[in-house]
């Protein structure tokens, strides 16, 4: 059976193509529009995802819609019921918007006649954490901003069936709080994150702690934030008012203002309370479930340092490569367990890079070259302090760049980190990058517990081998690669071990800055030639500027 | 009473800072998490 999943209109809008359980092809729309975060209709993912399996969109038999729109209208009406005068114009503009988003009005104007199925929005990201997961009994954990109503599920999964235990509903959500924060420090909300994620290492965590836990109403036994502090339910500009800057004692920051060390301080508060918040969740799940297992989804899942914590209660932990909105189109498709790699999207064959490299000959000098001579020149060319962007095989999805589409650098210099945060990718300094590492080798330089493929836990390092990919407190986002997942990485990082005994690369994406990550050969050129990258590898072809 | 007066005037020129930056917020690019 073919199914179409799409997940649209919040953030990260994507599409997936689904063939007999198995998913052909997947890619979020922001790589075709180059609009971070669309939210749009997915409309060039879904060509994509057809094209890919020879398809028209009559041949799909079921469109898989991440979640329930009407549920969503209800909640969103319900809220402006409570302040029916302040949210009139609000009211309007929603209503309308529920209404020019109806998914049986844009897929019938595209021609679709078939059945459209609506997964509520938790069941989406619950699906995708545990069907993607190696486990046949598991607690299934997701956190996020909020989907319908809900903002933290938590499941119990056992064979192919998935029971709901739990749930907290809006407007209590853990990540409504992260992202007000984030916004309260000068970052975009859904954007930002990671920002204070990396921010927060440097403050002292108990400066504004006690303030925050203000926030939190204490005497109920679920998670329930305290409104007077924020303006969730009333306003789309602002996320807060002025009795959070009161009770904080701190002005918010404009995204212009300096960053002082007021503003690490409350990112290391911030990272606590969530931290401390999400243990609580993982204890329940542990004694909802009883399992040894744990599956996190949602948004708050790319929380790499909280996801480590979940060791403490659980042997196993799984999180997937895309566990916010985009994966919930996977998710929405998914009924039982399927085994699911990361890269997804476009692939671009040697005589096709050929053709566009031939329109760039006087400004570029490229050289075809065997797997291996590419693999030992790539790894010289990476010990002698040199930048390279590696664009291999099939896009990954999902916001992390796994050694398909990266800039790749040693990590054994402490200078590589603010060159490439500087001159690179022309971003805040105190941003950590990530490292990739074999396996086989991860546990010499990691204390890691298992595998972590897709770069969402956050461990200690030695910080005296791979200081530009070690974070101020020692800690580090690592990616552990297998040669069946990814063989040319593999062998490109084993090969770096031969050069100088660390078989580690510092790995992040290829773009630059606020721009996607990198689609196609085109844009990985252009974006080479406007960078100071040294070299550019698009599949066996090895290209530097003229 | 001097001391007082002083926080008084402390706590009004704070306030007047939150009310500028939060003004300064509201002008931007909407400034939150989309969940109408």
């Amino acid at each position: 059976m073919m199914q179409l999943g799409i997940s649209a209109f919040y953030h990260d809008s994507a599409a997936c193509l689904v063939v007999d359980g198995e998913v052909i092809a997947a890619a979020e729309e922001e790589r075709f529009t180059g609009i971070k975060h669309d939210d749009s209709f997915p409309v060039n993912a879904i060509n994509f995802c057809l094209q890919e399996g020879r398809i028209n969109l009559s041949k799909v038999k079921e469109v898989c819609w991440y979640e329930k729109p009407r549920k969503k209208e209800e909640r969103v009406n319900n809220i402006f019921n409570k302040r029916p005068l302040r949210t009139l114009l609000l009211r309007y503009k929603a209503k309308k918007r529920f209404k020019k988003q109806n998914p049986f009005v844009i897929l019938k104007n595209l021609g679709y006649k078939g059945r459209v199925k609506f997964i509520d929005h938790h069941r989406s990201h619950t699906n995708f954490a545990y069907y993607t997961s190696p486990y046949n009994k598991a607690a299934i954990l997701t956190i996020d901003g909020v989907g319908e109503a809900e903002t933290i599920t938590i499941s119990k999964g056992q064979g192919r069936n998935i029971t709901k235990i739990y749930s907290v509903d809006f407007p209590h959500s853990l990540g409504m709080l992260y992202s007000t924060i984030t916004s309260y420090l000068g970052f975009k909300p859904n954007e930002g994150e990671y920002k204070v994620m990396g921010l927060a290492p440097y403050g002292d965590p108990f400066k504004y702690l006690e303030k925050l836990y203000k926030v939190i109403d204490k005497s109920k036994s679920d998670l329930h934030l305290l409104q007077k502090y924020f303006t969730w339910e009333y306003s789309d500009k602002i996320m807060f008012n002025k009795r959070l800057c009161r009770l904080l004692e701190l002005p918010p920051r404009l995204p212009e203002d300096t960053l002082t060390q007021e503003h690490k301080d409350l990112a290391a508060s911030l990272q606590m309370l969530y931290e401390k918040e999400f243990l609580l969740l993982v204890k329940k799940a542990k004694g909802l479930t009883g399992s040894s297992n744990i599956c996190i989804g949602g948004g708050c899942a790319y929380n790499g340092v909280a996801n480590t914590l979940a060791y403490k209660y659980f042997d196993s932990v799984h999180i997937p490569f895309a566990p916010s909105d985009a994966g919930s189109a996977i998710g929405a498709c998914l009924k039982k367990h399927t085994k699911v790699s990361p890269y997804l999207g476009p692939k671009f064959n040697n005589s096709e890079v050929k053709k566009i490299l031939v329109q760039y000959k006087n400004r570029l000098q490229y050289f075809k070259l065997s797997e291996d001579k590419l693999i030992n020149t790539v790894a010289d060319i990476l010990s002698k302090q040199k930048i390279v962007a590696w664009f291999q095989g099939r896009m990954e999805f999902g916001a992390r760049a796994l050694g398909n589409r990266s800039i790749l650098a040693s990590p054994r210099t402490p200078i590589m980190r603010e060159r490439l945060n500087e001159v690179i990718k022309k971003r805040e300094g105190f941003r950590p990058f990530a490292p990739s590492v074999p396996l086989d080798d991860a546990k010499l330089f990691f204390d890691i517990k298992e595998p972590i493929p897709y770069m969402t836990q956050v461990v200690k390092s030695k910080p005296s081998l791979i200081p530009s990919a070690t974070h101020i407190d020692g800690t580090a986002r690592v990616q552990t690669v297998t040669e069946q997942e990814n063989p040319i990485y593999y062998k490109l990082l084993k090969e770096m071990k031969s050069f100088r005994n660390v078989p580690i690369l510092l790995n992040t994406s290829f773009n630059l800055k606020d721009q996607t990550i990198t689609i196609n050969p085109k844009q990985a050129i252009d974006r080479f030639l406007s960078s100071k990258i040294n070299f550019l590898v698009i599949n066996n072809f090895l290209i530097k500027k003229i | 009473m001097v001391k007082k007066l002083r926080e008084i005037i402390r706590k009004w020129q704070q306030e007047k800072v939150y009310q500028k930056k939060l003004r300064e917020l509201k002008k931007r690019d909407p400034f939150t998490y989309k969940n109408f």
